[in-house]
């Protein structure tokens, strides 16, 4: 950067304009390549192998739709082995693994962006150079988020096409915990939301690696809070006393009640015993012996005066529950960059 | 340090003597009291939740164990209400505990070495009387005994927190996500990643860069042992007709089918035999069908067709903890040795 020193002409403004924003994006490129590249590695990997995986599920998903009739038993049996056996537990198996990415990519991409610029002291070269702290730190936040989101996004695509015929078999629910978070929008505003933890850690700590383990840390706790209590109350839960809740539908909890008071399981099963049908759980009834009266369990228990109570979300709230959680996420993340690029003007140095 | 000069007497020896390795123990100690004991306050918040939803989980199969009489409905119900309440949790705990072994072993690992030699403090470490081979084990002993210690209990808590699930038959302690977490594999491979990212840290010279390396090389270290490596530890066993891998307690390589002539039979083929079984009488009641069946698989030994399964029997599990614990082992061990001679050839 050279500055020519010439006598002010009146009427020229005196102050020096500060460097064009897109030298500082070309600076943020520069300096923080190898950390987009393997960020896209680490989720073009993951992706890879949601690919490799994906195709014989698929496969014996179009074997169970292929099958005819549909309602014959053999059918039934092909469905159900599907849903129950070995490609359910290890998608579930994947499904909680995936849970640390954004975790690990919140960590890796924007603890260091600040902090390792202050704990090795280049930050005090990098102020010279023309661009005031606050650009400096908005550039590159800034930059490094959208290219870091974009990225998440669209891995979040290929994690939808894995599991998607889990989903179209109506047996599992979209708003399930280890599921949500992984497609639509979720996956991205949630790593987005660790690149900006991750950026106030590194501001805050000013070490790389404890802010890596602190970013993760917060992460986890935030994900955990919000899956486990949060998420459940974006709209009021539906309670139906309809038995005939459907697999998609995200049950938060269910109960017998009879005459306005909750029943309890014992209770409904001496009713049941009668005609030999017993319930492991409010929701599951197991026919009992050879016994086979010609009454459904749950008429029956209707008959004697309970009601099934389901308290549970619906699956069509399903993109209004992404928008819900995504708009929040979005709106604490720029307010955690917002912090960010405050905290460097005011306690770096 | 001081150094005193007094004039030598004849006959004492008077060549220098190297720190002794109790003082470096302890420089290693100060330097890295912090990140232990990250390490173990994280596994310690982990230990904390096993232990309460451990001693839940233990407490609600004592009940369906003292149930009697045993095959009663009732009891069945209490076994039922303990699967469908606890089963998921144990299995999700399961699953994000495997993340486990990589993030300790990485984030205490690589930055050692690494960070030493990004920041260049190395160059005075190296005039404090210690030469690089001492300083370079001295640094990495500590940290390498400390997490393997911490994970090796922990890895105990889990096995307790998941003995249920294992003993009633749910999961088979083989499984690939069990085997991981339970036995010494947990704390081996722990111990793996720490010497992975102690060797990444002098390669590459710079901590995240090192770290990032670390978890890649580990991971796909992982995924070669569980999908290929681990089930030849021992040839696997040869089980004739259905029924061998009923247990839950093996763990199954593959099944097949063969027909009457002895050559295998592709799944497709069988579907449509069984389509043209007889099938049973259907019942039903109200809205929902309670089909009866010929029992396809009857029907099909009937009809000349042997089910094969390749397995590793349950009574291998030892063995194959000690074979996989011994590899990693003799592994992690190899990667400080030559983290060690890079750090000697290297680094200046």
């Amino acid at each position: 950067m050279s500055v020519l020193t010439t006598p002010a002409q009146p009427g020229q403004g005196r102050g020096l304009p500060p460097l064009p924003w897109r030298r500082m994006a070309w600076v943020t490129w520069r300096q923080h390549r190898l950390t987009v590249a393997d960020v896209a590695a680490f989720l073009g990997a993951a992706a890879l192998y949601l690919l490799i995986e994906g195709l014989p599920i698929r496969h014996a998903y179009a074997a169970v739709t292929a099958c005819h009739p549909a309602s014959s038993a053999v059918c039934q049996n092909l469905a159900n082995n599907f849903n129950t056996g070995g490609y359910v537990s290890q998608a579930a198996i994947v499904g909680a693994l995936l849970q640390v990415a954004a975790a690990l990519v919140g960590a890796f991409a924007g603890a260091p962006v600040l902090a390792r610029e202050l704990e090795t002291g280049t930050f005090r070269y990098a102020w010279t150079q023309g661009f005031g702290r606050r650009r400096w730190a908005a550039a590159k936040l800034v930059l490094l988020a959208i290219a870091v989101t974009a990225v998440a996004a669209a891995f979040s695509v290929m994690f939808s096409w894995y599991y998607q015929p889990f989903l179209a078999a109506g047996d599992q629910t979209p708003l399930g915990s280890t599921v949500f978070d992984l497609r639509g929008v979720a996956f991205a505003a949630w790593t987005l939301a660790a690149f900006a933890i991750g950026a106030v850690a590194g501001v805050l700590i000013r070490k790389v690696v404890p802010a890596m383990i602190a970013t993760m840390a917060v992460w986890a706790g935030l994900a955990f809070a919000t899956g486990a209590y949060l998420r459940q109350h974006y709209e009021t839960p539906l309670v139906t006393g309809n038995p005939n809740v459907p697999g998609s539908a995200w049950v938060i909890s269910q109960w017998w009640a009879r005459g306005g008071k909750p029943a309890s399981l014992p209770a409904i099963n001496q009713v049941l015993r009668t005609v030999g049908v017993r319930a492991s759980t409010p929701g599951q009834f197991h026919a009992q012996g050879p016994g086979l009266g010609n009454v459904n369990p749950v008429q029956y228990l209707v008959q004697h005066g309970f009601t099934q109570m389901t308290s549970y979300q619906p699956a069509s709230r399903y993109w209004p529950f992404q928008f819900i959680e995504g708009g929040w996420l979005l709106a604490l993340s720029l307010l955690l960059i917002a912090a960010t690029v405050w905290l460097v003007r005011r306690r770096a140095a | 340090m001081t150094t005193l000069t007094t004039p030598a007497q004849p006959g004492q020896d008077t060549t220098p003597r190297p720190i002794p390795w109790s003082k470096l123990a302890w420089v290693s100690w100060r330097h890295y009291r912090i990140a232990l004991l990250g390490a173990v306050v994280f596994l310690g918040v982990l230990a904390v939740y096993l232990l309460v939803m451990g001693l839940k989980i233990h407490s609600a199969y004592a009940a369906t164990l003292s149930c009697h009489p045993a095959n009663s409905s009732a009891c069945s119900d209490v076994t039922s209400l303990f699967q469908n309440a606890y089963y998921i949790t144990g299995e999700v705990s399961a699953a994000l505990l495997l993340t486990v072994p990589v993030l300790v072993g990485v984030f205490a690992g690589a930055p050692i070495l690494a960070r030493e030699l990004d920041t260049g403090t190395s160059r005075f470490a190296w005039t404090q009387g210690a030469g690089r081979t001492r300083w370079t084990l001295a640094r990495l002993a500590l940290p390498a005994v400390a997490v393997t210690a911490a994970t090796a209990a922990f890895s105990q808590l889990f096995a307790w927190f998941y003995q249920p699930f294992f003993a009633s038959g749910m999961d088979s302690r083989l499984a690939a996500q069990f085997f991981n977490l339970t036995g010494v594999d947990f704390a081996a491979w722990t111990l793996a990643a720490f010497a992975i990212g102690a060797a990444a840290g002098v390669l590459i010279r710079r901590a995240v860069p090192a770290m990032f390396a670390s978890m890649a090389v580990w991971a796909g270290l992982m995924l070669a042992t569980v999908l290929y490596l681990r089930r030849h530890y021992l040839a696997p066993l040869l089980g004739k007709g259905t029924g061998t891998a009923s247990s839950n307690s093996g763990w199954v390589l593959s099944q097949w089918w063969t027909g009457p002539n002895g050559k295998p039979v592709p799944w497709h083929t069988l579907i449509g035999l069984i389509q043209g079984a007889p099938k049973g009488p259907t019942k039903q009641v109200g809205p929902n069908s309670f089909q009866t069946l010929v029992d396809p698989f009857k029907w099909l030994a009937q009809h000349g067709y042997t089910e094969w399964t390749s397995y590793q029997p349950a009574s291998r599990y030892w063995p194959f903890q000690f074979i996989e614990g011994g590899w990693l082992l003799a592994l992690s061990l190899l990667l400080i040795a030559v983290a060690v001679w890079l750090v000697r050839r290297r680094a200046a």
